[in-house]
């Protein structure tokens, strides 16, 4: 079954479409990487799934039914843009409010369950706008949390935290996946959006540019053979020749060959050309750059 | 452990919000701000005013004035008869509540909407008019705390002040008094209800709702006299028990209707 459904919806604020004709699934149990340039309607979509905001048109379901549905509401936890609590309360009792609004009957405990889930145990005191970017984004992820639910809408949860944050928050999500909970998250640092998402929706312009899994997008992402030597722009040259496609990774220094194999190419640069190579070894390109390449083709 | 609000019934869904509510209101100091001025403000004014009075010289037009100050205790409740003047005992009575009640409600749902409270409040309810109802009898209790206080802080400030309390005098009676204040009570529901319709109309943008309160006040507040007069009678009181209610719906199906079709963020 899927948690969220989505067909031709789309959103328009006057003149603009920030959300057009947009489809997407996502599958229950899953955490749903969703990526997108700045602007491209991310945000947007959270919202009128969460029903923050009305649609001009299409149609949003939640396990199948209408997304307005009050049952099926009462399953999303939320965390879009900035956590939505009172400046001069303490957590805690912004905490209380949020656990009355759920209906919660064992407040406390349930409370102190959730801080201590995103290690935010001993901040219960402290005033919600003397807490740290990092501090307030785990309490947004505790806000969440609150009540069990089984849908949660993360928007750009991990800006902000720390290593630690972020590991916490990874065990957190990858935790409550393996329980059935759905996760749709979106975030810009990529590389810890690999680590955890097993299904991926890349938005561009409003629209869905490509849906996949993780092991789709695994498939999708070419193995390279990255080498150094001393002569690195004849090397390419050569590896161009030969292979088709050799790219000089600026960053590492590296000389990136698609579509070979480590030690033939080693053989055939040192037995054709002589030209020895320091390091070699074989990778797949990452989700930041499978990105940053389809990107790259549609603004072509 | 999970939250409670699937399948629940309206009285539930509305049980949830009044608790959410009620615990706002008590935690949140401009209730008590407004609480501690409606009390201090009628003995400010019966005091401070009782060094006023006797004829004073207009610089304009060089006529000699008598100024009109409280004389009675009971005109800081209000004036008999129903006619507004713009004298001092008009103009600075209980009726000036009226804008400190519609402050407060937009203060109260506005903070809602700058937090981004209702984020977390709007994605696990559909339904807004849990919302709607729910502030309103809050607020409206809040109301009535700060008329109850007013009226005690009048009584106050009238004997620091050494004011009549005879009510013959102002053409009142005991009765008549508390027909008055339960009319004005249960009129403060129509500010409520506007400044509700105007704070979820201007969401994040406290200054409109504050300044579209004001304004539709200022235009109540010839009427207030007229339907809530000293000497009230039956009349009065089901005009105001009965009315206030029906405008409170009526206001409130308009902010359901815009919460409903707006955006909440």
């Amino acid at each position: 079954m899927n948690a969220i459904e989505i067909r031709n919806l789309t959103k328009t604020f006057g003149e603009k479409r920030a959300v057009d004709s947009l489809n997407m699934t996502v599958p229950e149990g899953a955490i749903y990487g969703f990526i997108g340039e700045n602007g491209s309607g991310k945000s947007t979509t959270e919202k009128l799934i969460c029903g923050l905001i009305q649609p001009s048109g299409g149609e949003i379901k939640l396990w199948g039914k209408e997304h307005r549905d009050p049952e099926m509401r009462a399953k999303i936890g939320v965390l879009i843009e900035a956590p939505g609590c009172f400046p001069n309360y303490t957590v805690w009792n912004n905490m209380k409010l949020q656990a009355a609004n759920l209906g919660i009957k064992n407040e406390n405990e349930e409370i102190r369950r959730v801080l201590h889930l995103v290690r935010m145990d001993g901040a219960a005191s402290n005033k919600f706008k003397n807490c740290s970017l990092g501090m307030k984004q785990r309490i947004g992820i505790a806000f969440a949390l609150l009540g069990n639910p089984k849908l949660l809408v993360l928007d750009e949860p991990i800006n902000g935290l720390d290593a630690d944050g972020m590991r916490i928050m990874r065990e957190i999500l990858t935790d409550l996946s393996r329980r059935g909970v759905t996760v749709l998250i979106s975030s810009h640092i990529l590389g810890e959006l690999e680590k955890i998402a097993t299904h991926y929706g890349i938005i561009r312009g409003g629209k869905m540019l490509k849906e996949m899994t993780a092991e789709q997008l695994n498939a999708d992402c070419p193995t390279y053979v990255a080498l150094k030597t001393d002569e690195i722009e004849k090397t390419r040259d050569i590896l161009q020749r030969a292979f088709g496609r050799a790219d000089i990774d600026e960053q590492t220094g590296e000389i990136r060959v698609y579509n070979a194999n480590a030690e033939d190419t080693a053989k055939y640069l040192f037995g054709n050309f002589g030209i020895a190579v320091s390091e070699i070894r074989t990778a797949k390109i990452s989700l930041e750059e499978y990105y940053i390449n389809l990107m790259q083709e549609e603004r072509k | 452990m999970n939250a409670n609000l699937k399948n629940s019934d309206f009285g539930k869904r509305l049980k949830t919000m009044l608790k959410v509510d009620a615990r706002r209101m008590f935690t949140m100091p401009t209730v008590w701000i407004m609480l501690g001025v409606s009390l201090a403000l009628p003995i400010l004014i019966l005091v401070m005013t009782s060094f006023m009075g006797g004829t004073t010289v207009n610089p304009q037009t060089g006529v000699e004035e008598t100024v009109v100050t409280f004389t009675n205790v009971w005109q800081a409740i209000g004036s008999a008869g129903g006619a507004m003047s713009m004298v001092l005992t008009s103009m600075c009575n209980i009726n000036l509540l009226y804008f400190l009640v519609a402050i407060f409600v937009c203060l109260f749902v506005g903070e809602d909407f700058r937090s981004g409270y209702v984020k977390n409040l709007f994605t696990v309810r559909s339904k807004k008019l849990d919302y709607v109802l729910s502030k309103t009898i809050v607020l409206f209790a809040a109301s009535v705390g700060m008329f109850v206080l007013y009226f005690v802080g009048a009584m106050i400030g009238g004997g620091i002040a050494g004011l009549s309390f005879d009510l013959a005098a102002v053409g009142a009676s005991a009765g008549g008094i508390i027909a008055c204040m339960i009319s004005k009570v249960f009129f403060a529901l129509v500010f409520v209800s506007i400044a509700l319709t105007l704070a979820t109309v201007g969401k994040q943008k406290l200054w409109l709702s504050i300044l579209g309160s004001l304004a539709a006040g200022m235009l109540l507040f010839t009427m207030i006299p007229m339907m809530t007069p000293l000497n009230s009678g039956a009349f009065n009181v089901a005009l105001c028990v009965l009315g206030a209610p029906i405008f409170a719906v009526g206001l409130g199906a308009v902010s359901n209707i815009i919460l409903n079709k707006t955006s909440l963020v």
